[in-house]
């Protein structure tokens, strides 16, 4: 094991205290990528010698010297960020986009751009221009969308830290199928300037990391302010069966055996709670992106759009023009509703906990998940938990937690609008009441410094 | 609820009333899209808000006042 195998924070601790040295550390991550890369294609670009310049001229920040990549979302100042697509609706170029500047002032190196979903538009990783990611545990599996290449090139070892962004789930989706550990911060938090669908209130960046102490550091960079830890002792989590009980069981169990451990850990108390409408949430919250989405998109466009582009999403984007208005309405609608029941709910609770999806990743070809309630996509069921969030706001985090038949399950927890900080000292309560096997635990794909080849 | 639950009806009309060319396997996809979530669409429109009182200025990154 080398330092590129440790959490990002010790990575930075090392290099801080002059035990470690930076540029062998990026030379280790450049080699690493070569070599590991191709087993699960989370690294679409490297730049070697744009990420030497930002480590000779990085400043001695809490991040000096450590090596993450960013999701192909942003610009950076030599590279137009391309949405995993061929081409976007919106006009895109190089330059220094939030999170580019956020990693830069605190002395992290970019080292490369994670893949993506094409478009951000599910919650899978399985389409992408780049050819889709693989998930670390399993390379058949999804690795989790949209933020797929962030969340395998973490759960791959390739890198401790990776930058994602999250629209509906699409940090905490990859972060529970490869087993890693993804913030959504609480919204407008975190750096998002020159994000192209500039003015959603969906959408922010956030880290996927191996740790909770590793998201403290990277959500820190991200947010420009330390998100500084706190004592969880008797929180009071409320749990939803509305939510958790369409679960495939083995993902249940592990939540529920998390949840327990988080109680006796900190002093908890855990109570069944009712959110009315929650059933609701992940619709209202396709809804809300997709009329998001729907800005500066016309019909000649849509007739001009490269065949390049997937087939699914040349559908989907021809089907949302087609949504009434009375329909986005009712999403928005629910939005406000939801916005006061979960502010009702906060006063009750600290900490909101379900599973943050229903089964582990499904495999890339079909992506579809056994649920008690039948067989589905992923991409219907997902947003149910994910989606909830997004639409009202506030933060979420998916931890590690267990594994079914070898690949991850995530648990999400759920705070009140900017209690981001609250969310990390609970994760990190969960990693010390199990020991750290969950997010320890290494992916096949890691265990050798040699690539393997995708099992197809 | 309107002819909308019906692709036949809705989906190639409204396309054509907009000017949006498909091929058959945008069709195809925008079929299954129609299936998966029209339904709960349509539920939507059924539901009573009629006591959601608008957020005016909503902020997302805080709790409604």
């Amino acid at each position: 094991m080398t330092l590129l195998d440790r959490p990002l924070a010790e990575q930075a601790s090392a290099i801080a205290s002059g035990e470690a040295d930076a540029a062998e550390l990026l030379d280790e991550t450049l080699t690493r990528i070569e070599g590991r890369n191709p087993a699960v294609n989370a690294v679409v670009e490297t730049f070697p010698d744009h990420s030497r310049e930002m480590l000779e001229a990085a400043p001695e920040g809490p991040m000096h010297g450590v090596p993450v990549v960013i999701k192909d979302e942003w610009a950076l100042p030599w590279r137009a960020q391309r949405f995993g697509a061929v081409e976007l609706f919106s006009a895109v170029g190089p330059g220094e986009s939030g999170p580019y500047r956020a990693l830069r002032d605190v002395g992290a190196v970019i080292a490369g751009v994670a893949n993506m979903h094409e478009w951000g538009a599910s919650s899978t990783g399985n389409v992408s221009v780049y050819g889709p990611a693989r998930n670390p545990w399993d390379t058949d599996r999804c690795p989790g969308g949209s933020s797929s290449g962030s969340g395998a090139a973490v759960g791959a070892r390739i890198v401790a830290g990776a930058v994602g962004a999250d629209g509906i789930g699409s940090i905490r989706y990859p972060a529970a199928y490869c087993g890693v550990t993804g913030l959504k911060p609480t919204f407008g938090r975190s750096a998002m300037q020159g994000h192209h669908l500039e003015g959603s209130q969906m959408i922010v960046s956030g880290p996927l990391c191996s740790d909770a102490e590793g998201c403290r550091l990277l959500g820190s960079a991200l947010f420009g302010e330390q998100l500084e830890r706190g004592d969880p002792s008797g929180l009071r989590i409320g749990t939803v069966a509305a939510i958790a009980d369409d679960s495939a069981e083995p993902v249940r169990a592990a939540c529920e055996e998390a949840i327990e451990a988080l109680r006796d850990e900190t002093g908890a108390s855990v109570r069944e709670i009712e959110l009315p409408g929650v059933e609701l949430s992940g619709l209202a919250a396709v809804l809300v992106a997709t009329s998001e989405g729907l800005n500066g998109v016309t019909p000649s466009k849509l007739n001009e759009m490269s065949p390049e582009i997937g087939p699914i999403n040349r559908g989907i984007a021809k089907y949302r023009m087609l949504m009434p208005g009375s329909v986005l309405e009712r999403g928005r609608a629910i939005r406000t509703m939801m916005r006061r029941t979960l502010a009702a709910a906060f006063a009750d609770v600290d900490l909101i906990a379900w599973p943050t999806v229903p089964a582990v990743a499904p495999p890339l070809t079909e992506p579809m998940v056994e649920l008690p309630s039948g067989v589905h996509t992923a991409d219907a069921v997902n947003p149910r938990g994910g989606g909830l969030a997004n639409l009202i706001g506030i933060p979420a985090v998916s931890v590690p937690v267990g594994f079914d038949d070898g690949l991850p399950i995530g648990l999400q927890l759920q705070a009140p609008w900017g209690a981001d900080a609250l969310l990390l000292d609970a994760a990190e309560a969960i990693e010390r009441a199990t020991e750290r096997r969950f997010v320890d635990a290494v992916a096949p794909v890691a265990q050798s410094t040699e690539a393997q080849a995708p099992h197809s | 609820m309107p002819a909308s639950g019906d692709f036949e009806a809705f989906v190639p009309a409204g396309l054509a009333s907009m000017g949006i060319e498909a091929d058959e396997v945008e069709l195809a996809v925008m079929r299954a899209m129609h299936e998966t979530y029209w339904p709960a669409m349509a539920g939507f429109l059924d539901l009573d808000l009629s006591d959601v009182d608008p957020e005016p200025m909503a902020d997302m990154s805080q709790a409604p006042q």
